[in-house]
């Protein structure tokens, strides 16, 4: 379906890169550093695609590949060509997704000094990409601003990159005073409002600093990296079904999705064909956890904006879906459904029953709270009108999931490149178009509508058959992308395998880390009591966002310099500010 | 409050209302230093309404001054590591720190990554472990039981018998409260410990 698009995308780039396409669904186009942003320039004009993620592999002892080898698809995974025989280069990849189409700009640099050009000023959201990119790879990013450390602590070696093969722990000891000398950004007089990464809004850590003007926000700027484990790494040095287990983890939340994309990404590398029936389950077990997360969700931003009842209920009715979730799997977290292969647990009649009973109860209940966040008075105060993201900047920003469809783009990978079950049982992507802070509401509760009758057409039709297959203890050579939609939106896995017993690399990049750059621009000029809840408005994961970022922005400079002020002067400045007022 | 000086009569029956306060009412402050999210949903899910975690008058509070327990999840990241300490130096003594997860008692599935400092009992001490991936609601309570029945028994017994010496029939009934220590850490039992210890905390006011 794509194949046109591709034409016109290898007649656009003709002279700047060397376009093929492997699959129909995937489209490698090579380039060099000094053509890359000429490349992606002309690309962008096509209007095609978002960049989902970039990609640095180190090719050190790669084993030599045969050109062409290429996986064979399955279902929610796109195979690609395994990448040429090398010794000792940096490749950077750059996927752009549209639909079930991907499109990688494959750049080659060599290991000493490698450097790429910045496509920053075309594609605004490549910042934090090409940020991660430098630190973990060494690569370095020509016309990147220069800012902090992103999730490297500050008493990391200079010059010692984690995700280059030839790295050792040993090497990255820690070292006083390494962190990149950055002078602040800020305007002097400018006031600061620090937050995190121990703070009672969110459960987890963040660092947030506001720089404010009264009570405006006038800049944002987010340091994250508290949370970072180093699991990318992590999975190469463990063996393909350890590394289950490990990506499980990114995220006690969203665990079964991160399972199931690695999972989904690994059976199509090594060319297994899952039976329906574990298809199937692993669906229901997704919109299980979509419906806990969404509930989750409910309740944290409802807090958020001072509606503690909305959290007491909404976590009162979680328990239903925990419970379900436990009688399934035996555990509440951390389900661990998902083998190489297939899943562990059956769905029977009797499950399948409280299932249905357990649906009902919540389908009650969602509908009570959609009348809630769409009628309280005083909730709407605190989200009709706030925290705005134009469908535009959605879509310049790179905004997935929820947050884009509450800004009216309809982007949903279970729509748009079904995989598990969702090719026999589609969705219907649920897309406002009032872009605030009501519609993230109202679009998040409505899918939890979607899950119901998902989950009831499913478990009505459930395919026979076994629940799982035999997988190698090696993996076939060949890289693969697998994109699913979590509920926080489209989570992106690349493993390349070297036909080894163990992954050769593992990229995750997770929705959180799209969302970001979004509302950090959204917060400036709005209220700072407003920011929690644009905050939560994304849904954001901090252990998901693993690999994290430190983004700067700046809105009206700071207009007051003025060092310290008395409280006389403080007061004469407030009644200016709010326009004489009394008091 | 230690630094006022107060006659020792005085000074001990205040000890003893901080400590029956602390056991009847512990404040709690979370921090996460790299853990997946999965026991810090639990650790809420315990706080909401079907294991209500406040119904024992413990409270999850935002700062880390006004708090008398630390509850850790996670391994120790190498950013993190300097926060933990700062928010465990912030906390008034005396104060107790509960870690909750696999990671935090040996850093889990995640043990020897690179940017791992080790589990949370390398970094501050640590009072009370709750194993699990994530742990129970149930075990979660279960762990700051323990750790309140830890700080009752044979100290406050001590603290009772010692007071018992210039003191009247009214601080005798304070030291009834420890009959019940010896109780286990169940829910119920729980409950039992802090009605016991409040009549004992009256008998002494």
């Amino acid at each position: 379906m794509s194949a046109p698009m591709f034409s016109r995308i290898q007649e656009t780039l003709g002279p700047l890169a060397a376009c093929r396409i492997s699959t129909d669904t995937r489209m490698d186009i090579e380039t060099s550093p000094e053509r890359l942003l000429p490349a992606v320039t002309a690309f962008r004009a096509l209007n095609w695609g978002f960049l989902s993620a970039i990609t640095g592999l180190d090719t050190l002892g790669a084993a030599a590949s045969q050109p062409g080898a290429v996986a064979p698809p399955a279902a929610g995974a796109t195979p690609g060509a395994s990448p040429a025989p090398s010794d000792g280069h940096v490749d950077v990849l750059y996927h752009f997704c549209q639909g079930p189409s991907i499109a990688t700009f494959r750049v080659r640099v060599p290991r000493e000094h490698p450097s790429v050009p910045s496509i920053g000023a075309v594609v605004p959201s490549a910042v934090l990409f090409e940020r991660e990119l430098s630190e973990m790879l060494g690569v370095e990013v020509a016309g990147l601003p220069k800012g902090k450390r992103q999730f490297l602590s500050d008493d990391w070696p200079q010059g010692v990159h984690p995700l280059r093969k030839d790295f050792s722990i040993e090497a990255a000891t820690p070292v006083a005073d390494s962190a990149p000398a950055v002078g602040s950004d800020e305007a002097p007089g400018t006031f600061i409002v620090p937050i995190g990464p121990q703070h009672p809004a969110l459960k987890e850590p963040g660092h947030f600093e506001f720089a404010v003007d009264g009570e405006i926000v006038t800049g944002a700027s987010v340091r994250l990296g508290y949370v970072h484990r180093g699991i990318e790494k992590g999975a190469e040095d463990r063996s393909w079904v350890q590394a289950l287990y490990l990506v499980e983890r990114i995220c006690g939340i969203c665990s079964h999705i991160h399972a199931t994309a690695y999972t989904l990404g690994v059976e199509a590398l090594a060319g297994m064909v899952v039976p329906p029936r574990a298809q199937a389950i692993r669906t229901i077990v997704c919109e299980l956890e979509r419906i806990h997360s969404h509930l989750l969700w409910l309740g944290v931003a409802a807090h958020e904006a001072g509606f503690d009842t909305l959290f007491m209920y909404s976590w009162r009715d979680r328990e239903t879906v925990m419970d379900l979730l436990e009688q399934l799997t035996g555990n509440r977290v951390n389900y661990s459904v998902n083998l190489l292969g297939g899943v562990k647990y059956d769905i029977d009649a009797a499950a399948a029953d409280s299932i249905r009973r357990g649906l009902d109860f919540l389908e009650g209940r969602s509908k009570h709270y959609l009348k809630i966040v769409t009628t309280d008075e005083s909730f709407l105060r605190r989200t009709r009108n706030v925290g705005t993201i134009s469908r535009e900047k959605s879509e310049r920003l790179g905004t997935v999931g929820p947050t884009a469809r509450a800004s009216g783009v309809t982007i949903d990978l279970r729509a748009a490149a079904p995989y598990a079950a969702y090719g026999e049982f589609p969705i219907t992507p649920v897309v406002d178009k009032r872009c605030d802070q009501e519609a993230r509401f109202v679009v998040r509760v409505k899918e939890l509508f979607e899950c119901f009758r998902l989950i009831r057409q499913i478990l009505d039709r459930m395919p026979p058959g076994d629940l799982s297959l035999p997988a190698p203890r090696k993996v076939a050579e060949g890289e693969v992308i697998s994109r699913v939609e979590a509920p926080r939106g489209e989570l992106f896995y690349y493993l390349r395998s070297t036909g080894g017993v163990k992954p050769d690399r593992v990229k995750v990049r997770t929705p959180s880390l799209c969302n970001w750059a979004a509302v950090v621009n959204v917060v400036v000029g709005q209220k700072l009591a407003d920011v929690p809840v644009i905050l939560a408005g994304i849904d954001p994961c901090f252990s998901c966002n693993d690999r994290s970022l430190t983004l700067r922005r700046r809105g009206r400079a700071g207009s007051e310099s003025v060092e310290a002020w008395s409280w006389e002067d403080l007061r004469a400045h407030g009644l200016r500010y709010y326009g004489g007022g009394r008091t | 409050m230690s630094d006022v000086k107060l006659p020792g009569a005085f000074r001990k029956a205040l000890d003893r209302v901080a400590l029956w306060s602390r056991i009847n009412s512990p404040w709690l402050v979370h921090f996460n230093s790299g853990s997946c999210n999965g026991c810090d949903i639990e650790i809420l899910a315990t706080l909401a309404p079907r294991w209500d975690l406040e119904r024992f008058g413990v409270k999850l509070w935002g700062s880390p001054r006004h708090a008398d327990v630390l509850i850790c999840t996670g391994p120790v990241t190498r950013l993190a590591r300097e926060r933990l300490v700062r928010v465990y130096e912030q906390m008034p003594a005396p104060k107790f720190v509960v870690a909750v997860g696999s990671c935090g008692i040996t850093g889990g599935v995640f043990h020897g990554c690179y940017n791992i400092v080790g589990d949370i009992g390398e970094v501050i001490p640590v009072d009370v472990y709750v194993p699990g991936c994530p742990p129970r609601p149930e075990a979660i309570i279960d762990g700051v039981v323990q750790l309140l029945t830890k700080l009752k028994p044979p100290k406050a017994k001590r603290v009772a018998r010692a007071a018992r010496g210039g003191g009247t029939n009214a601080t005798s009934g304070g030291g009834g409260t420890n009959a019940t220590s010896g109780g286990g850490g169940t829910n119920a039992t729980f409950g039992g410990g802090g009605t016991n210890a409040t009549s004992g905390g009256g008998g002494a006011a």
